[in-house]
């Protein structure tokens, strides 16, 4: 002793080691248990020896022995780890780890199988902390998700109003750049034709046409302001006002056009197909407008050495599909939305005769009555097609 | 996701008949394992999880259909039916007893032979009848499992801590085996413990046959034979085995039962 060989004594490192040891027959009666878990438990060694594990679980515990860790000692051979709740002899219950393991022989038979057990009340408090802190986390992630999405949906909200404001800037803008440039230019014109006569000071052979191409841009400043005015009214007011008239034959509102437009392209044919069942409640002078814009397009951008085809039908409802359609290139998908904003203008086009709002308020008139415009263009045509639904 | 994906359905085996394996609560399918092998060379054999348990698709979890075992006897049936499966044996484990003993009686003609192994129609006592718990110990159950610190560090924490996007991690923890999702094993824990089939029991016309263990604390003696008066015609067998997984325990004693009976 004295000279420190103490060799270390197996019996009673088993019966005093700082953890508690317990033996199983393999019918799961205790065989054996050391004396820090009779301790540990406040039961005398008799009292334990032959029972079963069960014995010394809560109702709960035992439940759960059964059901989960046995069934897993049996698949795998052991198991770490497992909480278990023991019961003292006094009734208050202490939370232990246990780790396991079957001892088997060399033919497999099962001999004994051995658990050590760890006292755990510190441990499963901070277990049930954790639990509990997962169950605080898994809260506060929640209203941190809902401020994020509320705080989400409010910058949306905030995006779309400066992105509105944005957009009508831009608008104002081009406003300004359009009454700068395209009332501009044909004013310069009227202003060089009066000038001129004024300097001629008589009626001379080039006077007629002075007055003419003065006439002519008067008439294009006048359209400019209506269609200014219209993009005001649908922007700026509560939309484009209609005057339906169902006595009105749509048909003559539509040839009146057709023979305006025919008249200043008489070299463009121009066929047509009307299959109208019944009167329609429209905005003539609207519809008239729009159709113009229609037609006068298809006349400027179509294929000049093809055929421009009018197609209107109004079934026997009241729902009206008047198609547009001309030959030429087509308009490349991505540009489509682009064609009814206000201010677009095509990019192929050389003579800039208006102010890029000709679709776009042909477009507010098709949804003052509740219908649309679409555009359908392949290889071989471009058609623009006018859809109201029946009144 | 199929039926079968939904749970984890394997067929093995080369007989006619079929021979469907449907594990207790508190385990998975990998229960069946010193069983199910001796019986491919005559049987057809079905082996499967519980939707919840195991490697079943637990997003195909719905608390409401699931809120009783008919729920659970919905999916045998439709396994039974996906596979066509006529006159053949189910095999249940614990809770899983009734669950056949259910889906027997929703689809006659399925099943010919039910083997119930630690079977209870209630674990709750009621007046005379003897479950083995009183409603105030089945309330503790359930209490600490919703205090969800019951087994926190073993069986449930490869559920809680695995990372669902790679399962594979949660197959190098030690316990590896019976895996369930702690949510739905509290649920499958109420529905098994509060259940009571007594009424089913004498509606049941398969042939059957109750393995009964000794010293089983989940399905005492005297309940595995209310089981046995009654179901019509039906055979009990005492097993040698403790405890209440003989097919772990005693895979010898019992495959040698089941082979009397089928």
């Amino acid at each position: 002793m004295s000279d420190g060989k103490l060799i270390e004594d197996l019996e009673d490192l088993f019966e005093n080691a700082p953890c508690g040891y317990l033996s199983m027959w393999p019918d799961g009666r205790i065989a054996k248990v050391n004396a820090t878990l009779c301790d540990w438990l406040g039961r005398p060694r008799e009292t334990i020896l032959g029972k079963r594990l069960r014995d010394l679980l809560n109702v709960a515990g035992s439940i759960f022995y059964e059901t989960h860790f046995a069934p897993m000692l049996r698949m795998q051979g052991f198991f770490h780890e497992v909480a278990l709740d023991m019961v003292r002899a006094d009734g208050s219950v202490m939370p232990v780890l246990a780790n396991a393991a079957e001892r088997r022989d060399t033919s497999g038979e099962l001999l004994f199988t051995r658990l050590t057990l760890f006292k755990a009340t510190e441990r499963r408090q901070y277990e049930r902390d954790l639990v509990e802190a997962r169950a605080a986390e898994r809260d506060a992630r929640r209203q941190l998700e809902d401020m994020v999405m509320s705080l989400q949906a409010g910058m949306a909200e905030q995006v779309a109003i400066v992105m509105e404001e944005k957009h009508n800037s831009e608008l104002k803008e081009q406003f300004v750049a359009v009454l700068g440039h395209d009332l501009r230019n044909p004013l310069a014109a009227i202003d060089a034709g009066v000038g001129k006569i004024l300097r001629d000071q008589q009626w001379t052979d080039r006077t007629p046409v002075i007055l003419n191409l003065m006439k002519n841009s008067v008439s294009r400043m006048s359209a400019l302001i209506d269609n200014v005015l219209d993009l005001a009214r649908s922007r700026l007011g509560g939309g484009i006002l209609l005057n339906r008239d169902e006595a009105r034959s749509l048909q003559s509102t539509l040839e009146m056009v057709i023979a305006e437009i025919q008249a200043a392209n008489p070299d463009r044919t121009i066929s047509t197909r009307f299959q109208i069942a019944r009167t329609v409640s429209v905005d003539h002078d609207r519809i008239a407008q729009l159709f113009s814009n229609l037609l006068g397009n298809a006349v400027t951008h179509g294929a000049p050495d093809k055929d421009i085809a009018v197609d209107c039908t109004v079934d026997g409802e009241g729902n009206l599909s008047l198609s547009v359609a001309n030959a030429g290139d087509p308009i490349p998908q991505e540009m489509v939305p682009l064609l009814f904003q206000p201010f677009h203008r095509g990019q192929v086009r050389s003579n800039a005769h208006g102010l890029g709002l000709g679709l776009y308020i042909a477009s507010e008139i098709a949804q003052a009555h509740g219908g649309r415009i679409d555009v359908e263009s392949d290889q071989n045509e471009i058609r623009f097609i006018l859809r109201l639904p029946a009144q | 996701m199929s039926i079968i994906q939904r749970n984890n359905v394997t067929l093995n085996g080369t007989g006619g008949t079929a021979m469907v394996f449907a594990h207790g609560f508190g385990c998975d399918r990998n229960m069946w394992r010193f069983i199910e092998p001796h019986f491919r060379n005559d049987f057809r054999t079905v082996l499967f999880d519980h939707v919840g348990a195991g490697r079943s698709d637990l997003s195909a979890y719905d608390p409401e259909k699931y809120s009783s075992l008919d729920g659970y006897a919905a999916d045998v049936v439709e396994i039974g039916q996906e596979l066509g499966i006529e006159k053949a044996v189910f095999v249940g484990h614990s809770v899983s007893a009734m669950i056949g003993a259910l889906a027997s009686i929703r689809a006659p003609g399925m099943f010919d032979k039910l083997v119930m192994i630690g079977p209870s129609p209630r674990y709750i006592d009621d007046g005379e009848y003897s479950g083995g718990f009183s409603a105030a110990q089945i309330e503790e159950l359930l209490t600490s499992l919703d205090d969800n610190h019951m087994g926190w560090s073993a069986a449930m924490a490869p559920a809680i801590m695995g990372n669902p996007d790679r399962p594979e991690l949660g197959e190098e923890l030690t316990n590896s085996f019976c895996r369930t999702d702690p949510e739905i094993a509290k649920q499958f824990a109420r529905v098994t413990f509060m259940s009571d089939n007594r009424a089913d029991l004498s509606k049941v016309e398969a042939q059957t046959l109750i393995l009964q263990c000794s010293n089983d604390i989940i399905a005492a003696e005297h309940v595995g034979e209310y089981v046995h008066n009654a179901i019509p015609g039906s055979q009990i067998r005492y097993l040698q085995a403790s405890g209440h997984c003989p097919n772990l325990s005693a895979p010898e004693e019992v495959t040698l039962a089941m082979r009397d009976f089928v």
